[in-house]
């Protein structure tokens, strides 16, 4: 389904519904407006704490709304260097503005050229939301 | 992002043997619907935690046509309950209604259940939409011996609650009579906004309302149309009073903020009521005995395995069904309902834990997907009895 939500151009997607944009030398990962569309009242998020060392697609995090509770899994692999902590008291933040005031964490990539191969890019996510 | 919760990207997914209420189409027009134990309902309308606190602090409707309606009638009606049901059926006085459960032979529960006396020999089942073939097959087998007649009324009443602080003054509106005078768990057979129904003064929010039976309203083209503009105009009459449609989420989130219980997650085949910690449930001076009737005793007299547990999260985190309940980290037990409590701001849940371990305000902790965070063993209902629920003072 495709609900007219909005996918960014010029960031990676993943099937689980986390895009990372790539800012300097670190990348910062979120989850899409189709995900949070999906999930709806979002009213808690919780990421693993900075420093910890992750595999691309090791859960991290999760998303917890009225009804369900969600993993989040690192696009990339790398360091947790920074998390969103306006999220602890407006996880709403994520529903309003899932790839501005909404992202999640900040990760410093250990294998990122080959870790991107595996995500898709703007189109390539579009398509796959269309199909599920 | 993934979980345990099946994928709610899938939900718009349609399924032809999807069973639907009068309502639906309503539903869909005016709602996210998904598939609940397969039935197509509206989980949400706007937002779970709106329609939720319209219930809390006005008044809410839920379409409840899914359960199942069952009337039990003929000479020997009392007798055949009281072999199926836990609660005393022969005190059960005409024009009242009880809370009971429908247990196995292992003294574990089948369903639990409102029964409403409607005549001498004339009874209502109310039963969850899970379970309603179970039952009706179990209430066909076991009624053979008896001289009485089970009929499986579900597509031809539909059922609406109305829930909330103002439910009674909506309610009174719509039969232009002071329904706040019928006693709790009282069935009165009146008009509602000019249509032959029951009204229940029952709920399974916490707060004063009713549950309301509309009768005569079959799964035809004009069936659906009468309970549609039913649920319309009742929509119009407490517009002014705040009144909210409201989901499945809404209704798991009151009920559980009540402390009230679930099938399926706090009852199931193998959990007895007593386990669950419903004892009003559950009578011992009866006659027949009901099916069970020696396991219940013994759980009663000689204790449990297993007993139900209320907490309140002291740490941040949202409990969930599954997740592992410790106690100065040795495994007690494990969560069987859990979510944010929208009074509380708080994560709230109820476990099924060894007994004799904890009592009431005792830190436990709860294994959050590998987050050990700590948490408050309370009685319910979670929220403050002094300003939400039916007792409150204002």
């Amino acid at each position: 389904m495709n609900n007219g939500t909005k996918v960014v151009e010029g960031l990676y997607y993943t099937k689980d519904h986390e895009w990372a944009k790539i800012e300097g030398d670190l990348v910062v990962v979120g989850i899409t407006d189709h995900a949070q569309h999906a999930l709806h009242e979002i009213t808690y998020v919780e990421i693993s704490e900075v420093g910890t060392v992750l595999n691309a697609g090791d859960s991290c995090g999760l998303v917890e709304s009225m009804k369900a509770s969600s993993d989040i899994f690192t696009p990339v692999s790398g360091e947790i260097v920074e998390v969103n902590t306006e999220l602890e008291d407006a996880p709403e933040l994520v529903n309003e503005d899932p790839y501005g005031k909404g992202w999640m964490f900040k990760i410093k990539p250990s294998n990122l050229e080959e870790d991107l191969k595996s995500l898709m890019d703007s189109k390539a996510y579009a398509d796959f939301i269309a199909s599920e | 992002m993934g979980g345990q919760t099946r994928s709610p990207l899938r939900r718009n997914e349609m399924n032809d043997q999807l069973l639907r209420t009068h309502l639906y189409d309503w539903h869909r027009s005016h709602g996210d619907v998904i598939d609940f134990a397969g039935w197509e309902m509206p989980v949400r309308y706007t937002d779970i935690r709106e329609e939720h606190m319209a219930v809390r602090e006005a008044v809410g409707i839920f379409d409840t046509t899914h359960m199942y309606r069952f009337i039990i009638r003929g000479p020997q009606a009392v007798d055949f309950l009281q072999t199926v049901t836990t609660n005393n059926v022969r005190k059960l006085r005409v024009g009242m209604g009880h809370y009971s459960t429908c247990l196995n032979e292992h003294g574990g529960t089948r369903d639990d259940l409102m029964l409403y006396r409607i005549g001498e020999s004339e009874f209502v089942w109310v039963t969850n939409a899970s379970n309603g073939p179970k039952i009706h097959s179990h209430l066909l087998e076991h009624s053979k011996r008896f001289d009485v007649i089970v009929e499986d009324k579900s597509r031809e009443i539909a059922m609406i609650a109305v829930q909330g602080p103002r439910a009674l003054e909506l309610l009174s509106r719509m039969a232009e009579t002071d329904v706040s005078e019928f006693p709790r768990f009282s069935i009165t057979r009146l008009k509602l906004l000019g249509q032959d129904c029951f009204l229940c003064r029952t709920g399974y929010t916490g707060e004063a309302g009713g549950e309301i039976l509309l009768l005569d309203t079959p799964f035809t083209d004009e069936g659906r149309a009468k309970a549609t503009s039913f649920w319309e105009d009742i929509l119009e009459r407490g517009a002014d009073l705040g009144v909210k449609p409201c989901g499945l989420g809404a209704r798991d989130s009151t009920r559980l903020e009540a402390g009230f219980v679930l099938y399926g997650h706090e009852l199931d085949e193998n959990t007895s009521p007593i386990e669950a910690r419903i004892p009003y449930a559950v009578k011992f001076k009866v006659d027949p005995h009901y099916i069970g009737y020696d396991v219940v005793l013994r759980h009663k007299k000689e204790g449990v395995e297993k007993t139900r547990i209320g907490f309140v999260m002291v740490d941040r985190g949202i409990p969930r069904q599954g997740y592992r309940v410790l106690k100065d980290g040795v495994e007690i037990g494990l969560v069987t309902s859990g979510g944010l409590s929208p009074v509380l701001g708080k994560g709230i849940g109820m476990a099924f834990v060894k007994p004799d371990i904890v009592a009431e305000t005792d830190v436990i902790e709860i294994d959050i997907k590998g987050r050990i965070r700590r948490a408050e063993v309370t009685s319910w209902p979670f929220y403050d009895t002094e300003r939400y629920g039916e007792g409150r003072s204002s």
